[in-house]
């Protein structure tokens, strides 16, 4: 009985990210007219699914076996502490990272409760927290910089016609990615703890995160496409790309790293090449305070919720 | 999706379709323009009337698909002003050979300058026509607007002298003085507008890079 816990709390968190991060995705896309909200959120469904069967492995094995040992009481509560941050944040229209609500949350419990934590797994997983949105900035910067070279030598309505492609080809590695890293965060404890095959786990996960999208996303993108930097399809562009690039490393590596950070660091990368000015220091603090806040939060409720069940 | 995308067809291939249409009906009102004020024919000029009417048309439609979201929002408003202002170059050679029906014979002089003037509007909207399709094949498309600038420099020119000539000539009544006068003004404005559509088109060659 206590295993559909965990099972709910991996639902509504798969909701949660496709109301989340249909606009990591397609935001720009829908924004830009490219493609009709309701066909970004097939291709999200598609995109998602593939990832989450290809790649999603990687990521799950990191978090469901290498980062804690489980039992059903830490599963619980670290998935459904989670679950109620992520949909909090939603709700408050905060760019909170499901990765790193989720990690703290294990790794709260499983502290608290005396399971064997893998620190060198922590620090890890730490340590792409930070290099992930840093190197989106700097590879923002760069693909900023060709760019710009390459399209002054194109007329207009041919950079038009390939913006227009590219912005459509981010989308879909960006929802790759969140099939393949973000769901597999959440799916990875499940999994290896039994209470479902990975196929099955992505097959329920996708439609989750399908249905999440359905319904409610087309939130948290204000704040990260508009309010950090005046953001144009062409900065857009190099910042999505480089966050897509970066975290198809990350999950190549099993390593479970945050889209919407990543994208953040590629909107501030293009944000200091156009003049430092034109970057929001004071929307930036915010998002750097959630990033810091989210995972100790996590992991003090984690803990505690989890030292009064054993009392 | 994406064949569209790759062929450049959909809204967007409509809408320059569309454009290309607006300024070669400029163009062909531009020319009955000048033919009519060279032969000093005041019935076929009122053809210009219709050919305003179908400008509309077009330009209503082009609104529509951009609302519809063709073209990236970045470019789309600079669209929509290119569109706004090639309807006002219609409707001022609207009004130019409306002004041409009301007015009396001309000075040849004046009216040759008149001539000089409707055959650099002609040229002005060719060479627009060329700027607007060197956006698909051409990145840099300052030479072309230098050139649209340099003839409506010209215009101003010939401009100052048909004033100069009309204030030594007299005219029958006020309303007569003022009718020679708007047929000038709207004759020489063709020019000013055909320059603000070839600036409009350089701002939008260089606003997504």
């Amino acid at each position: 009985m206590l295993e559909v816990l965990p099972l709910i709390a991996c639902i509504l968190i798969a909701f949660s990210i496709g109301s989340n991060d249909t606009s990591n995705a397609f935001g720009i896309c829908i924004g830009a007219g490219i493609i009709t909200f309701r066909r970004a959120v097939y291709l999200l469904g598609v995109f998602v699914f593939i990832g989450g069967i290809l790649q999603g492995k990687n990521v799950m094995k990191t978090v469901g076996r290498e980062l804690v040992s489980i039992n059903v009481l830490i599963l619980s509560i670290a998935l459904l502490v989670s679950a109620f941050m992520i949909v909090f944040a939603n709700w408050k229209r905060l760019p909170v990272s499901s990765h790193q609500a989720i990690i703290g949350s294990l790794v709260g419990a499983g502290m608290a409760l005396g399971a064997s934590v893998r620190y060198d797994t922590l620090l890890k997983i730490i340590e792409s927290w930070i290099i992930s949105p840093l190197g989106s900035m700097l590879l923002a910067m760069v693909v900023y910089s060709i760019c710009e070279i390459l399209f002054r030598r194109m007329p207009l309505f041919k950079v038009e016609r390939i913006l227009r492609t590219l912005l459509l080809l981010n989308g879909m590695i960006i929802a790759y990615n969140t099939g393949a890293n973000e769901l597999a965060t959440a799916l990875g404890p499940i999994v290896y703890y039994g209470i479902l095959t990975p196929i099955e786990a992505v097959a329920v996960g996708t439609l989750m995160l399908w249905l999440g999208a359905m319904c409610l996303s087309s939130r948290v993108i204000e704040t990260v496409g508009k309010g950090i930097t005046s953001l144009d399809a062409f900065s857009g562009f190099s910042a999505q790309f480089s966050a897509g690039m970066n975290v198809l490393i990350f999950t190549t590596l099993g390593m479970p790293v945050s889209t919407t950070y990543c994208i953040i660091g590629g909107i501030m990368g293009v944000g200091i090449l156009k003049g430092v000015e034109t970057v929001r220091f004071d929307l930036l603090k915010r998002i750097m305070l959630s990033w810091i806040l989210t995972p100790l939060l996590s992991f003090a409720t984690c803990y505690l919720i989890s030292l009064l069940s054993i009392s | 999706m994406f064949w569209r995308l790759k062929l450049g067809r959909g809204k967007e291939g409509e809408i320059i379709s569309l454009f290309r249409e607006h300024i070669t009906i400029i163009r062909d009102a531009c020319e009955l323009f000048l033919e009519c004020i060279r032969e000093k024919d005041r019935v076929t000029i009122s053809e210009v009337c219709e050919m305003e009417k179908l400008g509309d048309t077009i330009r209503r439609e082009i609104v529509l698909k951009l609302y519809d979201g063709a073209f990236l929002p970045g470019i789309r408003g600079n669209l929509y002003r290119l569109a706004e202002t090639l309807d006002e170059v219609l409707d001022t050679v609207e009004d130019a050979a409306i002004m041409f029906m009301m007015i009396p014979e001309l000075d040849e002089g004046v009216m040759a300058k008149c001539v000089r003037i409707a055959e650099i509007n002609l040229k002005m909207a060719d060479e627009l026509l060329k700027t607007f399709e060197a956006l698909r094949n051409e990145s840099d498309l300052r030479d072309r607007t230098i050139k649209i600038r340099i003839m409506e420099e010209e215009v101003d020119a010939i401009k100052r002298e048909i004033f100069r000539r009309l204030m030594e000539t007299d005219v029958q009544s006020f309303w007569q003085g003022m009718a020679i006068y708007n047929f000038i003004r709207h004759l020489t404005n063709v020019s000013d507008l055909i320059e603000d559509a070839g600036d409009i088109i350089q701002i939008l060659n260089v606003s997504l890079r």
